[in-house]
């Protein structure tokens, strides 16, 4: 995002926040959150891309909704005016094709009548969805399932590039040049996360009763569609319903969250940026000072980048009278890596606890004939760590990245496990020193990580690790 | 009640978690957030709960969040028997 | 609570805003002095090997200003006083002796350095000055500025497309030093028009701090790449492939708008070029003509290459050869000595790694024979 962008976004939630709570409040909400769906997308190269993803985005929240509203929320009267406001955003923009507007930011509109197809198929298929009876549950686990696929295509280069050439092809464009790049699509990770959240406590009976629009603008609520935090939607609502005011008590949170955003993401990350380690600069590198410069200018770089953003995404929500959850708490100080990763991204590592280590880990410790200890706790982290590593892409980068802090923190357990009772009695200054000595253990530890994470392939993240130890 | 929950939480938590049997807790001392419960055991104690007070807790309710101090998580306990 | 304790949001912001244009006004005003440039090269980092230039910050490390201090601290020159026993050659020209397409060993000095010279019963230590872009104007200003750095000799290579009085002040770095222009002209009576719209006069308005964000970035750039260059020795980008210099030309007698015969003497800046041997003092100067292609394929009868109708470049060499002699410079007249495209890379005056080597050598007896002090 760009700064002009974001100033713009502060704007907007300024005033939204200063309707209070008007009863258009919501909807404008929800109108200008599916507008910067459309504003934010990148440009993409396939033809009319960047316009259909942004509406598949709207037509995946509003399914989602269809999929998991209980029956006394699906009344027409009630959410009809939401729906109105999604079709109306994407035929309006639609409509700017035929009138020779160009809007600024937006993806160029393909055609009129595939639009109204696409908004009337969307409208069908959200009938019949509300309509539903006991098949609910089979499609509530498909409504899994298809987010799950989605997912793999796109985080999957070789398949995404599969899917970009379908695409062109659709379009009589030279499937030649597809690439990965073809398809980005901006917040589906984000997106997907908060529908299977809510598909999931569907499934379980927690899911909190919520209107379309409610529902809606906690799936794209702009100030977190690029960069999260994800919120659970019942913690979200419940300030939807309550927004804190925009008094000088708000003002203050909030433009001091959003300066320090700022600062974070345009001056320390960015500049942080210019050398950091790349995967263009990684083999460049002649001596192994230099390359921990770069790295270490990478660990940090990325840490403001996304926490000056998340910084952005809590301002933006303050302003408008919603308190977002924090993402990050000085993971970099954290004397170990359990306590690391309880700090760092951390509402992705809490969805990632919630639905998929603690069933797993309960279901393993409650099974017929239980584990040892130890290998619950290993197959715990393991599939949790690797599963938060592929969703950053599906690539072995990314999976060895996940393996790597899966063992360091099973090998923490394991030293605090030994270490708990024995080290109890030691002495303030002992116990400074072994904090201290902690921090940076971890914090090189978590830094040598990224070197999966930054860089290709393994052997190119190899070779930057022969580098840093002294070897060229 | 409350008084009687918290001390078997303690017992169970100091005995089984912390290996360190007789170990006292403070009723408001952080849990989950200081590290001294970590994600693996916390499964355990809803596990313990479960079988103790016969209160389930949901798998997306083991966080700092929803309890994180002996005195929360008595509460939670309270409010679902 | 007491109401005045309280803090007020649009009281901090319009104090806020009202501080912040204080500040910017105070710097248009007075603005700080120049020339305290406070560099990390050649402490923390190592010098740079050539002036920082680079359309492509992200791929070179390297990146264009304009701030000639700034510029000079972050290069090997200015790592501190000259030793005792370093003969000190400094070489100025285009971007032929910057070295496009050429990493810092391969350029013409690096390939003197690596000939190990002695000079004058010193170590001769050769640093090149050049910048890519043809003006002699441009040359002046950097031998102008290098002369504080206490050279025992300077080699200036130099070619026709650098002389015509057009060009002079288009360089950008010319156009954004006027201040320092007008110096030079007052020194030495140049024939340019201090309000020439190329050169760029920076309003109240640029001066503050918010107009001079820009320059001010770009030293903090200059300074952030000083950890990549120092990192990999990296300080320009290096296309796999690139067009090669054109050997196929136009059929077109024109020069910079000047038809056969029509191009005077005092068209081109021989002026400027005498300039430079004034600002040099008692340093003595070899002046170059550079070597360039010369095509043999298409309408090669016309022109020499792409840059030069046969007419006027030979106008050009008499010209220049005729003035050396009069003024008794030291003149070498290379413009032949590698004629074959082979020995360029994307232009006709950027020589290939080994046809630098090859210029090195060709240049050793006319420096030797200079006399020393």
């Amino acid at each position: 995002m760009t700064l002009t962008s974001i100033l713009i976004l502060i704007g907007l939630a300024a005033c939204l926040g200063l309707l209070g709570r008007s009863r258009w409040r919501l909807l404008l909400l929800l109108a200008v959150s599916a507008l910067a769906v459309y504003a934010l997308q990148p440009a993409l190269p396939v033809r009319f891309l960047d316009f259909w993803l942004p509406t598949a985005t709207l037509a995946l929240t509003v399914l989602g909704w269809a999929l998991t509203a209980p029956p006394e929320q699906r009344l027409w009267r009630t959410n009809g005016p939401a729906a109105a406001v999604l079709a109306g955003v994407v035929l309006l923009l639609g409509l700017t094709r035929l009138f020779g507007l160009d809007l600024p930011a937006v993806g160029r509109p393909p055609r009129f009548l595939p639009i109204l197809l696409a908004v009337t198929a969307v409208a069908v298929v959200t009938f019949l969805l509300v309509r539903l009876g006991r098949a609910r549950r089979l499609w509530l686990a498909l409504g899994i399932v298809f987010l799950l696929v989605l997912f793999l295509l796109l985080k999957s280069s070789p398949l995404t590039a599969l899917v970009s050439a379908w695409l062109r092809t659709l379009n009589g464009q030279s499937a030649g040049l597809a690439s990965p790049l073809d398809i980005r699509w901006l917040g589906f990770s984000y997106l997907a996360f908060r529908l299977l959240h809510t598909f999931r406590d569907r499934q379980s009976g927690r899911l909190p009763p919520v209107s379309l629009a409610e529902y809606a603008v906690y799936a794209i609520f702009f100030p977190a569609l690029t960069a999260g935090p994800i919120d659970r939607i019942e913690r979200f609502v419940a300030d939807l319903r309550h927004p804190r005011p925009l008094d000088s008590q708000g003002w203050l949170e909030a433009g001091r969250r959003l300066t320090l955003g700022l600062f974070k993401k345009f001056v320390l990350a960015d500049a942080l940026g210019l050398i950091a380690l790349s995967p263009a600069n990684a083999l460049q590198v002649h001596s192994a000072g230099w390359a921990w410069v770069l790295l270490y200018a990478y660990s940090f770089q990325l840490y403001f980048d996304f926490a000056g953003y998340t910084d952005m995404a809590i301002g933006l929500g303050r302003l408008m009278g919603i308190q977002l959850p924090e993402n990050f708490n000085a993971p970099y100080l954290k004397p170990n890596l359990t306590q690391f990763w309880n700090n760092w991204h951390m509402t992705l590592t809490q969805w990632m606890r919630a639905y998929v280590f603690n069933p797993l880990t309960r279901a393993l410790r409650s099974a017929g004939r239980p584990l040892p200890t130890a290998v619950i706790i290993l197959a715990g982290q393991v599939s949790t760590m690797v599963l938060i590593g592929l969703w950053h892409g599906v690539t072995w980068n990314f999976a060895f990245w996940g393996l790597w802090h899966a063992f360091g923190l099973f090998v923490h357990n394991r030293w605090s496990e030994w270490a708990r009772p024995r080290l109890t009695a030691v002495s303030v200054p002992w116990r400074m020193a072994l904090q201290a000595g902690g921090v940076l253990l971890t914090f090189h530890y978590v830094t040598l990580g990224w070197l999966l994470f930054v860089l290709p392939d393994p052997a190119t993240s190899w070779r930057v690790l022969s580098i840093l130890i002294g070897g060229a | 009640m409350s008084d009687e929950v918290i001390t078997q939480l303690t017992e169970y938590i100091a005995a089984e978690i912390l290996k360190q049997p007789g170990r006292g807790i403070g009723p408001d001392e952080s849990l989950l957030t200081s590290g001294l419960i970590d994600s693996f055991h916390l499964v355990d104690l809803a596990l313990f709960v479960e079988d103790h007070f016969g209160v389930h807790l949901d798998d997306a309710e083991l966080n700092a969040s929803v309890f994180d101090s002996l005195n929360q998580l008595a509460a939670l306990i309270r409010s679902r028997q | 609570m007491d109401s005045r304790s309280e803090v007020r949001p649009l009281a901090v912001l319009w104090k806020g805003v009202l501080l912040f244009l204080l500040v910017n006004l105070l710097v248009a005003a007075f603005p700080p002095e120049s020339g305290t440039s406070v560099s990390l090269y050649n402490r923390l980092f190592a010098g740079r090997e050539r002036l920082p230039f680079g359309e492509t910050p992200a791929q070179s490390y390297n990146l264009s200003l304009f701030d000639l201090e700034a510029m000079f601290a972050s290069h090997l020159i200015a790592g501190g006083p000259k030793p005792a026993q370093e003969y000190r050659v400094i070489l100025i020209g285009d971007s032929s002796v910057w070295g496009t397409l050429l990493r810092p060993e391969e350029t013409l000095a690096g390939r003197l350095n690596a000939l190990n010279l002695t000079l004058c019963g010193r170590e001769a230590r050769f640093y090149n000055l050049g910048y890519p872009s043809l003006s002699l104007t441009k040359d002046l200003l950097l031998l102008d500025a290098a002369m504080r750095y206490d050279p025992d000799r300077i080699i200036w290579l130099t070619t026709l497309e650098s002389f015509p009085l057009e060009v002079q002040l288009t360089s950008p770095l010319v156009a954004h030093n006027a201040s320092r222009l007008d110096a030079l002209m007052a020194r030495y009576d140049l024939p340019f028009d201090p309000a020439d719209p190329a050169l760029e006069r920076p309003s109240l308005w640029e001066r503050t701090l918010i107009g001079r964000r820009r320059a001010i970035a770009d030293r903090f750039r200059l300074q952030a790449y000083g950890v990549l260059w120092s990192a990999t020795g990296v300080d320009q980008a290096y296309p796999l492939d690139y067009p090669r210099a054109q050997t196929e030309l136009e059929a077109d007698l024109s020069f910079h708008g000047f038809r056969p015969g029509e191009l005077q003497e005092a068209d081109l800046a021989f002026e400027v070029l005498e300039a430079g041997f004034v600002a040099a003092g008692d340093t003595p100067v070899l002046l170059v003509n550079e070597p360039m292609l010369i095509s043999r394929g298409e309408n090669s009868d016309l022109r020499y290459n792409f840059f030069y109708p046969r007419w006027a470049y030979d106008d050009y060499r008499q010209w220049l050869a005729q003035r050396a002699e009069r003024l008794g410079w030291d003149y070498l007249d290379l413009w032949d000595l590698l004629p074959d495209p082979v020995h360029y890379t994307n232009s006709a005056i950027h020589l290939t790694p080994q046809a630098e080597a090859v210029l090195a050598e060709t240049l050793v007896p006319a420096i030797s024979q200079m006399p020393c002090p």
